[in-house]
């Protein structure tokens, strides 16, 4: 059996991104989620809450983008 | 008409969607345009120092004179100023972070204005998606919230950060050496990365989608009826265009958001 590595490397490099895709997907859906529950519970406080759900989506995603950016390194 | 010949060696009567040959293409630095004194200047400069003008001319012809009835392109010009300086810098900051608004006001126009480059037709391409100008931002950033931690706490900004005195004192190493590394080393980097990576991925779906449209429709005479495959992925671009402009103005705005954060966590360090 013979066989070349290199060739091998998009596609594992393309299922890397997907796990890396996940966990960030679960987390903005959970981020999200809440933030449209409080929005609902206290619309006085949509403001904050918008401000507050940006930045936690922010973090989150920034995993998903680490893994978007090693894929085209690899 | 940069996506258009990256994508022009597209082998239409088989393939059904038109990548670039090598992606990798869009990432390279293309030939210098002119050259003054020595420094190459690329496409990338020329659009970098052209937001920069755009950002200070909208500035000045929007706050040159103070009227008491102000015209409309004053009144978008003050409520983008007064965004960053009440929604921004005193929500995040809190009063002193007045100070802050004219640093912040500079990166998200600035930002926002290499954002919308992406979607200007005939420009199609965000300066922000090159990794130098959001680095650059994201270390202006990195500088302004490590000197402010040590100007407001001195040295207890280190020290607080890797001996937290309100964590058990079994965790207390553990949970030093994450924040450590997390304030130090990632803070900038993820910074960076986050916008980097969102204007890439937007300018590669916009190539890929309206290129292969317009190319698979451009070659009707070659391929006949299965050129037809050019018109849902134009029209899937369009729809991704409309959301690429929500997503520059995201970004910038997170960018600037984040910014402040930093800052604030760095100056009210005990919180």
């Amino acid at each position: 059996m013979t066989g070349n590595i290199e060739l091998l490397k998009g596609a594992i490099a393309l299922i890397g991104y997907g796990l890396a895709a996940v966990g960030p997907g679960i987390g903005i859906g959970i981020v999200v989620g809440n933030a449209i529950t409080a929005m609902a519970r206290q619309p006085e406080m949509a403001g904050t809450i918008r401000t507050t759900m940006f930045l936690g989506i922010a973090f989150t995603e920034a995993l998903a983008l680490i893994g978007f950016v090693l894929f085209f390194i690899a | 008409m940069d996506p258009l010949i990256l994508a022009s060696e597209c082998d239409v009567a088989n393939e059904v969607i038109c990548a670039p040959a090598n992606v990798k293409e869009l990432f390279e630095f293309h030939d210098a345009i002119f050259t003054i004194g020595g420094v190459a200047i690329t496409r990338t400069m020329i659009l970098m120092f052209l937001a920069a003008f755009i950002v200070i001319g909208l500035l000045y012809f929007g706050l040159r004179r103070q009227r008491l009835v102000p015209s409309k392109f004053d009144v978008m010009i003050e409520s983008l100023v007064a965004f960053v300086r009440d929604g921004v810098a005193k929500d995040i900051i809190g009063p002193e972070g007045v100070k802050y608004v004219p640093y912040l006001l500079s990166i998200f126009l600035f930002i926002l204005v290499g954002n919308l480059f992406e979607i200007t037709p005939l420009v199609n391409f965000p300066i922000t998606s090159r990794m130098a100008i959001p680095f650059f931002l994201a270390i202006v950033t990195y500088v302004i919230f490590v000197i402010m931690g040590f100007a407001k706490n001195g040295f207890k900004y280190v020290l607080d950060t890797i001996w937290p005195r309100h964590v058990p004192i079994g965790l207390r190493w553990l949970v030093g050496l994450i924040e450590l590394v997390s304030i130090f080393v990632l803070r900038p980097f993820t910074l960076a990365v986050r916008l980097f990576a969102n204007m890439v991925a937007g300018h590669l779906m916009l190539t890929l989608l309206l290129g292969s449209g317009v190319i698979f429709v451009l070659a009707v005479g070659d391929i006949g009826a299965r050129s037809i495959i050019g018109i849902p992925w134009f029209a899937l671009g369009l729809g991704i265009y409309l959301f690429e402009i929500v997503v520059a103005v995201l970004q910038a705005y997170i960018f600037t958001l984040l910014s402040a954060v930093y800052i604030q966590s760095s100056v009210h360090f005990e919180h």
